[in-house]
């Protein structure tokens, strides 16, 4: 089951950093179909947050789509994001390791990949458009 | 939704000085409802005026319908958790909770019973050695196992250590979530009523300067900043709340039904304890410039 | 809240029934020893002429007696008189016990609430601070006269044999007055009643009004010892309207004189503590009156020689000027009448302070 956590001071309202946890857990094929979110008074005690809180991140996803409430047993997933499949996923990931390694070995540290990775990724993205 | 508490310019006045003034507010139920202001605001009057502790000098207060502690079926309905928790010294927790059981008589002795558990509470333990947390922990259990529709918590962790105040929370926000009861609390700590409240209410001054679903709120007071002007307006259509400049850059907190679209100002969003904040500051702006008045004369 | 109210009042009740085993114990000890003396005096079957001296010899005795003296575990020191000290010890424990109740069970009820902001959690259960309230008064005023009560009778089972040797006339040591007498008068009777229920309501008001515990105890004793002084001088005499007699100057009247007033005669006067031909009488005024029956204030000239010397030729000389001293008193057969108004009085007040506590707390001030 998805584990929730919340980001005080990151100045984004807390459903919808429960929200984009969910989606981010989907992409990743960590949650799928069938699975079964926290209980809303699960998350609303673990998180010491408004239990409405919870319930408007839950219902921001089911009019996504995403998931589906069955009332007195929970909230289950019901759709996926496109983000490929299993099969897909795996090459990509060792590829995607790969080049990870390669880029240590020149000696770049956490923060020139990301930025390398993130302009890069905005760069192709424009082009695209274009 | 019926409102949990409802007053029409409720005022209390304690030896010529008004504690509480021209108070109208209509509190909605099922909401965690966060009252908010500074020492001597009158948070703690507006409470004693809810729980009948004390009868008002001017207006009305209702609260679930009917006048605070009129009736034994009325006070069965609030559940009260007063500031630093009191308890009796010489009592255990186990006496505590047959007072809960014998004064109450919707008692739940199986949840108070299964809370002191869980929260691994000795119930042979007199009350005068617990910790801040335990007892506040204890009195929350009394104030719950009644099964009320409405809790009504004076700075519960005002006093806690901050692993005590997390685990307090987290417990009342798990007890909102299963009994679907209404909260009204107090708190000048903001971080936590960020997380856990979805109505907010701030007195300053003994007066109520701003009242409404945090959501609402926050989606109607933007952060203009923009560059240095001579006077503190703002944009047509906002009320500017507060303003502060720097010798280059002007920032203005407002209240707008609508999105600002005023070129000449970049708007960002307000978070919550900045809009207290704002309102407290423009409150004592006010009263200082009453008093300063008062001094010339 | 009948549990809470017994909860809460656990240890006090704890200890006055340890205050009264204590005092049991020490009066069945001592009993037995009192009860022989009294039936080898033989005033069970005395003539009323030989009654007084019988019964004085018999409490001369029980004054000196020493009734553990030769036992090995004799308690007391040598020359300690038992008697004369339990008596006025217990008539005296009587005494105070409604102001020991009003300051450690009164005071503390409502005040101890407030100061520790206990109130703050127990008034906002499902209970009316007005039924709170009703719980607690009742049941532990309840409790204060039935323990007062209680000392008292166990006291008049002791003293009987005492009482009986002072109502024929006999009298030793402490063991003197009447019925009247200002102590006697309190401890006995229903009158312990009353003071129970005065002093516990006057020490909760007073938590009440304070709300602060150990200023109202303060308060409380100041008040309930004014009203003790109070009552006897000025309340309890004029109760019920007293009769009226005048009476040749007898033996047992006292002169007293008070220096010089005008005409260099000294102002004086005549008391007395009994009144002839009314046993057990309460003497609540006295003076010296004329032939005439105008009062007296002045010593007559032809007496001011036998004023230097005290005795029994001042009285003479004035009875033979023609002064006589007019009585004010209560029969002893008012006795219960003057019980039942003053028992009547403390427990209006007594009410009067348990509405002003239901009104002050009803009204929801913090």
């Amino acid at each position: 089951m998805i584990e929730f956590h919340l980001d005080g001071r990151s100045g984004v309202a807390p459903y919808l950093q429960l929200i984009h946890q969910v989606r981010h857990a989907l992409r990743l094929d960590l949650l799928r179909q069938g699975d079964q979110l926290p209980k809303v008074k699960d998350v609303a005690a673990g998180l010491a947050i408004n239990p409405n809180t919870v319930l408007k991140a839950y219902r921001e996803l089911e009019y996504e789509g995403l998931v589906a409430a069955r009332p007195g047993i929970g909230t289950f997933v019901t759709g996926t994001l496109s983000g490929g499949s299993l099969a897909t996923l795996g090459p990509l990931r060792t590829d995607l390791r790969r080049w990870l390694a390669k880029a240590r070995r020149a000696g770049l540290d956490d923060e020139s990949i990301e930025a390398l990775f993130l302009s890069t990724f905005r760069s192709a993205r424009e082009e695209d458009i274009a | 939704m019926t409102a949990v508490v409802e007053t029409e310019g409720l005022g209390k006045r304690y030896r010529g000085q008004w504690a509480l003034a021209d108070c109208t507010l209509s509190v909605p139920a099922r909401h965690v409802v966060g009252l908010v202001g500074p020492n001597g605001a009158g948070k703690t009057t507006l409470l004693n005026l809810a729980t009948g502790m004390t009868a008002p000098s001017a207006g009305t207060i209702q609260v679930l319908g009917a006048i605070p502690a009129a009736s034994p079926a009325q006070l069965a309905r609030i559940g009260y958790l007063a500031q630093d928790a009191p308890a009796y010294a010489g009592l255990s927790v186990a006496d505590h909770l047959r007072l809960g059981q014998h004064l109450n008589p919707a008692w739940d002795a199986a949840l108070a019973r299964a809370r002191v558990e869980r929260l691994e509470l000795n119930l042979r333990q007199k009350a005068g050695t617990l910790s801040g947390g335990q007892r506040a922990q204890l009195a929350l259990t009394l104030a719950v196992a009644k099964r009320p529709e409405l809790l009504i918590l004076d700075e519960p962790v005002a006093s806690l250590d901050p692993l005590a105040r997390r685990e307090f929370l987290q417990d009342l926000m798990e007890t909102v979530a299963e009994q679907e009861v209404s909260v009204l609390l107090t708190s000048h700590l903001i971080s936590d009523l960020e997380r856990i409240c979805d109505y907010l209410i701030v007195l300053a001054g003994a007066r109520v300067r701003l009242a409404g679903p945090v959501d609402e709120l926050l989606a109607t007071h933007h952060l203009l900043s923009g560059p240095r002007r001579a006077s503190d307006s703002g944009p047509a259509g906002a009320e500017v709340i507060s303003a502060s400049h720097t010798d280059r850059q002007s920032t203005l907190l407002v209240r707008a039904a609508g999105p600002v679209l005023d070129p000449a100002w970049t708007s960002a969003e307000v978070s919550l304890e900045d809009l207290v904040l704002a309102y407290m500051k423009q409150a004592a702006g006010r009263a200082g410039r009453a008093r300063h008045l008062e001094v010339q004369r | 809240m009948i549990w809470l109210t017994w909860r809460q009042f656990r240890a006090q009740a704890v200890t006055a029934a340890v205050a009264l085993a204590l005092f049991a114990v020490l009066l069945v000890s001592t009993r037995p020893r009192m009860a022989s003396l009294y039936a080898a005096s033989g005033i069970a079957g005395c003539h009323t002429s030989s009654c007084a001296g019988l019964a004085s010899g018999f409490l001369n005795q029980l004054a000196s007696t020493t009734p553990f003296s030769g036992h090995a575990l004799d308690p007391l020191p040598d020359g300690f008189n038992l008697y004369p000290f339990v008596y006025t010890g217990s008539i005296l424990l009587i005494l105070l016990a409604p102001a020991i109740v009003g300051i450690f069970w009164g005071a503390p009820l409502i005040a101890r609430e407030l100061e520790n902001g206990t109130g703050r959690l127990t008034w906002n259960q499902s209970i009316t601070r007005t039924r709170w309230l009703t719980v607690k008064l009742t049941l532990i005023a309840a409790a204060a006269m039935a323990v007062t009560e209680a000392f008292s009778q166990l006291q008049s089972w002791w003293a009987t044999p005492i009482g009986r040797a002072m109502g024929v006339g006999g009298s030793a040591s402490v063991f003197t007055g009447n019925r009247f007498s200002p102590l006697a008068f309190v401890t006995h009777g229903i009158a312990p009643l009353g003071y129970a229920a005065f002093g516990f309501t006057l020490g909760a008001a007073a938590g009440l009004l304070i709300r602060r515990t150990v200023p109202a105890m303060a308060v409380t004793l100041a008040v309930f010892a004014a009203v003790q002084l109070a009552m006897p001088l000025w309340v309890r005499p004029n109760l019920i309207p007293p009769q009226h007699t005048t009476v040749a100057i007898g033996r047992d009247v006292t002169f007293g004189d008070y220096g010089v007033g005008n005409s260099a005669l000294p102002a004086f006067s005549l008391t007395t503590g009994s009144v002839p031909g009314q046993p057990g009488a309460w003497v609540t005024g006295s003076g010296a009156v004329d032939r005439a029956g105008q009062p007296v204030r002045v010593l007559p000239a032809a007496c001011a020689q036998q004023a230097n010397q005290a005795g029994a030729d001042i009285l003479d000389c004035l009875d033979g000027q023609g002064i006589r001293i007019a009585l004010s008193y209560q029969p002893a057969s008012r006795y219960w009448a003057v019980q039942a108004a003053e028992t009547g009085i403390l427990l209006v007040l007594a009410a009067g302070l348990t509405g002003l506590c239901f009104w002050r707390l009803g009204r929801r001030r913090t």
